[in-house]
């Protein structure tokens, strides 16, 4: 089996009018054994600012620690807020330290630019190429079925409150059809002047 | 995920999921109560990680009177019970009367002993005749027979010994043994990844099978973390 696949997860994010979502199941498992049904990936890393760390869970912990501790230096040493375009060049520097020895996980990124209000979504591979679409990205051992529903699902310019049904059911379904995906699903909606938190009931097998 | 087939070509260009073989991964039990036995199973197939199929029938009639609860390789255990069902069908045809359920057991065994190299198969027995009444007969991988008064089997049934051995109760009512099947399914379904989707339960008693289904929204809840 994958080390991709040992503990299971999904995360997707998507691109609406002046604003973005970022959504992520909550199952914490090791093979076919739930574990936890309380493990998001998503993890808030600035005011409008949000990263997703699908993968093995233990990498999905280290990078998010150090990942915080450069952006921590970077806005302590600049005296201003990262934006999301500079915190996906760090993480790919970062991921790409370990070329030959890599964090096996597959990060997504989304957010709203602090100082232009542009939305930004992107995701990457393991050591760290970015991908940065106009549309939506996906990561977790789902994906193939999060591409799936995004394509069918999502259009541009969905105002927040469409963009949460669209990114919900994109997440949802797809992880329905996962064995070792689900058991619960948080959404993000980032907006440049307020997140909303929501907390999607979902099948729990 | 429990599989010991061996692929030998393995298409590089498909994805993971189009060169693993079928699995039910699982969760099965079969429970007696007075008068009969109640059966369920969940509706998963996996392929790999990939939900092949979320609305399974993983209870197979081979009789009018005795069904099997199938867990292990989906081809291995739909040819098996093709098998069964035929041998069974003949041997009422000679009898002319219903066939006994430890006769099925044994044409199971027979098949899952004699072919233990070859097979994946973890099945459980279960039915109802006019000599014994209600009773399930387990027949794990290797082929061994074991008569038993409640049997639990499949990837999911390990997460779940525990609360059967604390559960279980001998001579339970109808009503008690659907209740008790259904809860100990749904324990099942929710800590392992290989089992899911809905509960399909069958009663069989003199009077033949009652099949129901129970979907994901109407199954009992339990703390969830």
């Amino acid at each position: 089996m994958s080390i991709l696949a040992y503990n299971g997860g999904a995360v997707v994010a998507m691109k609406g009018k002046d604003c973005v979502a970022i959504a992520t199941d909550k199952r914490f498992g090791i093979q076919a054994q739930t574990v936890s049904t309380n493990f998001p990936k998503v993890f808030r890393m600035g005011p409008t600012l949000f990263v997703g760390l699908p993968g093995l869970a233990t990498d999905t912990q280290t990078v998010q620690q150090r990942l915080k501790f450069r952006l921590n230096l970077y806005e302590l040493k600049e005296n201003r807020l990262m934006g999301p375009k500079t915190f996906s060049a760090m993480l790919s520097n970062l991921l790409y330290e370990r070329r030959f020895g890599p964090y096996f996980i597959e990060p997504v990124i989304a957010g709203i630019d602090p100082y232009t209000q542009q939305p930004y979504i992107c995701n990457m591979d393991l050591i760290g190429c970015p991908n940065e679409p106009e549309d939506f990205v996906v990561s977790g051992t789902c994906s193939e079925q999060l591409y799936g529903m995004c394509e069918a699902l999502w259009e541009p310019d969905l105002t927040p409150d469409e963009l949460f049904e669209t990114i919900s059911q994109a997440l949802v379904n797809a992880a329905d059809r996962d064995a070792i995906s689900g058991w619960g699903a948080i959404v993000y909606i980032i907006e440049k002047d307020k997140i909303t938190e929501k907390h999607v009931k979902t099948r729990m097998d | 995920m429990a599989t010991s087939v061996i692929n030998t070509y393995i298409d590089p260009s498909m994805s993971e999921w189009m060169n693993e073989p079928h699995s039910t991964g699982t969760s099965i039990m079969a429970c007696e109560f007075d008068g009969g036995v109640v059966i369920g199973a969940d509706s998963r197939t996996t392929t790999g990680a990939y939900i092949a199929n979320r609305v399974t029938d993983k209870l197979t009639r081979v009789t009018d009177h005795i069904y099997c609860c199938r867990s292990g390789s989906a081809a291995d255990t739909q040819a098996i019970a093709d098998i069964v069902t035929y041998h069974l069908n003949f041997h009422k045809m000679e009898l002319g009367e219903q066939p006994l359920v430890k006769t099925a057991a044994a044409i199971f065994r027979e098949l899952c002993y004699n072919y233990r190299d070859s097979l994946v198969a973890g099945i459980l027995v279960a039915g109802w005749d006019k000599r014994d009444g209600g009773q399930i007969y387990s027949v794990p991988i290797g082929g061994m027979v074991q008569r038993q008064a409640v049997s639990i089997g499949g990837s999911g049934s390990t997460y779940v010994y525990g609360y059967v051995d604390a559960t279980f109760k001998p001579n339970m009512n109808r009503e008690e043994a659907v209740k008790f099947v259904t809860d100990t399914l749904t324990l099942a379904m929710l800590r392992d990844g290989s089992s899911g989707g809905v509960v399909r339960l069958g009663v069989i008693t003199e009077k033949g099978v009652e099949r129901s289904v129970i979907l994901g929204d109407k199954l009992p809840k339990f703390y969830e973390g």
